[in-house]
């Protein structure tokens, strides 16, 4: 067979709308084996409601969704056997403890008996829950439930793992730990879908990274090609005292400016050789009668290509 | 149907896993057998209902000995109607009706029948034997006074003498005869009669708190749901079907768990009998059906366990008192016994009471399971379907 049959995820042309609001408008995208693709994108972008529709949970207003060859829907139970689900919210039982929570979804994904006694303790280490696996997951720390909620999702050795934002409130030294495990999955042959938007995690973990804005993905490629798309620029960060939105607008009048964003009391702009634009710069803010408190040179990164292609900051 | 078994068993166990529960499930249907039980034997003072002259000085000496005596409370009432109809609701364990100039005729030595009224009970025959005991008493002493007035005893061995002399005359004195009326055909009488002291509340109890733990586990329902544990699992390869199956078949188990271990208790521990183990294991299931559904339907509608768990208490109870687990269907007026059956609990109470208390078998009450299992199907087909379209969502 072909490249396109390689694929572990095929998503074409999703749509979805909320009663007048477009969630989810025109994505696609394919993850092949091994692959890790990233949705980055803000609060509402549409990601978890891509997943939804990519999990067979939600039904697509429009699109076609294939995962490891067959159609996906929400009766599609084939499909789903080859999907690992880690939601956005936490989707365990606190009642039960970690160990009966793997068991009860390791069962309805339906694992044999004694490969989910081995799964079970597999799972179990990758997470570093095995010392406190009879504990019930409800006594658990925010981080140690982020881990078991995530176990859940790769006990039956999926061949796509769906991750929605699976390190909010999860303290550093678990994150890094949940970063290694994905990393290791990859390398395993997992395709993984992730969304976040914290974009340390997209640069580390992902291939391939789709921005998403407003549903739709308004930017896809290697951290390298979308950091190219803005050129060979520089990002300059003025702190303004002032009105930094007027400041900002007077900014974007210059020439070597080719974009400039106000965000609270920073101007961020992009600029086509900072040094030589600078003093420029500072004379047009100081001219829009705001007045410059710092400035900071760098080269950009995921996040500036957001604000660029968006006008937004990834997170508010 | 592992999948359905592994969702069932899992709600059985988070059931189980919760203290509270515990206490609800198990401990307390049985404490409420044995307060109904209590009540429905009266072992607090059974209430006498008098009717006789206000200033009759033996009745008042009479009455003076029943509230002395143990297990027996005396009350004045207005007349022989008023009696009659409390004696026939069980208000009155019984009553006595005396006749004007007691003392009189006491003293004149002629005869007075006192009408005793009672169930065709036993408590009714204990306060008859004990009626008639206080009264034979009271007609001694009386005829002794009246012998040592008429005798005038000059000194106290005398007085003395002449005592021991009446007592033995008075032994054999014309009295007071007791003759006993019993409200026989009277259905209610009759249909308590020769119950024992915990039968009326172990079957009233059970369908009582089955339904209400049903309900109640429609919270449970909501849990899973807020979990997103629901969620989850339709994003494994199980149909929402299965799913759904398998969360009603745990409210189910647990219904049928409870039902049975109220059984067991009660026949083990109070004796309670269930009547024909066919016939009440079939109004049993259809009742836990009906439970069931009904706590799936309230799992699925509402969205919120604090509101949910309100409605479930409040409708647990409700139904059950309109229904007759708390105070007999039979003691109903007309009206609220038509009100009543809208209530699943009051086609099985009906079912229960005609199985133990007149002998019924499967088939005579085959039109009560049968409207059981419609309310069952009904509720489930409301309750599968909202939930259905609430997963899928
Ligand atoms: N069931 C729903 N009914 C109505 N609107 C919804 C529903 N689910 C999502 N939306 C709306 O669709 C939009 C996209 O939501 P979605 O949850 O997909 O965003 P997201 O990118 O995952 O955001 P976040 O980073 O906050 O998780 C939001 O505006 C949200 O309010
Ligand atoms: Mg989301």
């Amino acid at each position: 067979m072909g490249q396109v049959a390689q694929q572990v995820l095929r998503a074409t042309g999703l749509r979805k709308a909320f009663g007048a609001l477009q969630a989810v408008d025109e994505v696609s995208l394919t993850i092949a084996p091994g692959e890790t693709y990233g949705l980055l994108g803000p609060n509402g972008a549409g990601k978890t409601t891509s997943i939804s529709m990519i999990a067979g949970l939600l039904k697509p207003d429009a699109g076609t969704i294939e995962v490891d060859g067959r159609t996906m829907t929400p009766t599609a139970t084939a499909a789903k056997a080859a999907v690992g689900l880690v939601p956005q919210d936490l989707a365990i039982y606190p009642d039960l403890s970690a160990r009966e929570n793997l068991r009860f979804f390791g069962r309805l994904y339906g694992l044999p008996k004694a490969e989910l006694t081995r799964r079970l303790d597999e799972v179990l280490s990758v997470i570093g829950l095995t010392d406190r696996a009879d504990d019930r997951a409800g006594e658990f720390s925010g981080g140690m439930k982020r881990r078991l909620n995530i176990g859940v999702g790769m006990l039956h050795g999926p061949k796509l793992l769906i991750l929605d934002e699976p390190t909010v409130g999860v303290d550093p030294q678990s994150r890094n730990a949940i970063l290694d495990s994905v990393e290791e999955l990859a390398t395993e042959g997992l395709a993984v879908l992730y969304t976040t938007h914290y974009m340390e995690e997209a640069e580390r973990l992902c291939d391939r990274i789709a921005i998403v804005d407003q549903g739709r993905i308004v930017a896809e490629g290697t951290r390298r090609e979308l950091i190219a798309t803005i050129g060979e620029q520089d990002v300059v960060r003025l702190t303004v005292a002032g009105d930094a939105a007027a400041a900002a607008a007077a900014c974007e009048r210059l020439p070597a400016i080719s974009s400039a964003d106000a965000e609270d009391d920073v101007v961020v702009c992009l600029v086509d050789g900072a040094a030589a634009a600078l003093p420029q710069l500072l004379a047009e803010v100081a001219a829009s009668g705001a007045s410059v408190s710092g400035v900071e040179v760098r080269e950009p990164d995921l996040e500036d290509v957001f604000l660029h292609l968006t006008g937004k900051a990834l997170r508010d | 149907m592992v999948r359905i078994w592994t969702i069932a068993r899992t709600e059985l166990l988070r059931m189980l896993r919760d203290r509270s529960n515990i206490f609800f499930v198990f401990v307390f249907p049985l404490l409420l057998v044995v307060l109904i039980g209590a009540q429905f034997a009266g072992s607090v003072d059974a209430r006498l209902g008098v009717v006789g002259p206000q200033d009759d000085a033996t009745l008042d000496a009479l009455l003076e000995r029943l509230e002395a005596a143990d297990g027996v409370a005396p009350v004045r009432m207005a007349d022989e109607a008023a009696l009659r109809d409390e004696v026939e609701r069980g208000l009155m364990s019984g009553g006595i009706l005396v006749p004007d100039g007691l003392d009189a005729a006491l003293l004149g030595l002629d005869d007075v029948e006192v009408t005793f009224i009672g169930r065709p009970d036993a408590t009714a025959t204990s306060l008859r034997t004990l009626v008639a005991a206080e009264l034979a008493d009271e007609t001694l002493a009386i005829d002794a006074v009246a012998l040592l007035d008429a005798l005038e005893p000059r000194s106290p061995a005398e007085r003395d003498e002449l005592l021991a002399v009446a007592a033995l005359v008075g032994g054999q004195a014309p009295g007071i005869t007791v003759a006993a009326q019993t409200l026989g055909s009277d259905e209610l009488a009759e249909e308590f009669a020769g119950l024992g002291q915990f039968d009326l509340g172990a079957s009233t109890q059970l369908f009582l708190f089955t339904f209400l733990t049903a309900l109640t586990g429609g919270v449970a329902l909501i849990q899973t749901r807020e979990y997103g544990v629901a969620r989850r699992m339709v994003a494994t390869p199980t149909p929402v079907r299965v799913i759904v199956a398998g969360i009603t078949g745990g409210r189910l188990l647990i219904a049928l768990m409870q039902a049975l271990y109220i059984v067991i208790a009660t026949v083990l521990l109070f004796r309670v009998d269930w009547g024909d183990p066919l016939a009440a294991t079939v109004v049993i299931l259809s009742f836990c059906a009906v439970a069931a559904a009904a706590g799936l339907v309230l799992g699925a509608v509402f969205s919120n366990d604090s509101q949910a768990s309100g409605a479930g208490v409040g409708l647990g109870i409700g139904l059950a008192a309109l229904g007759g687990s708390m105070i007999p269907l039979e003691l109903f007026p007309e009206g609220m016994r038509a009100v009543a059956r809208l209530t699943p609990h009051a086609w099985a109470n009906d079912a229960m009471a005609q199985i133990v208390r007149r002998d019924a078998g499967l088939v005579e009450v085959l039109p009560n399971v049968g409207v059981l299992v419609g309310m069952a199907l009904a509720l489930g087909v409301l309750g599968t379907w909202r939930l259905r379209a609430v997963l899928a969502r």
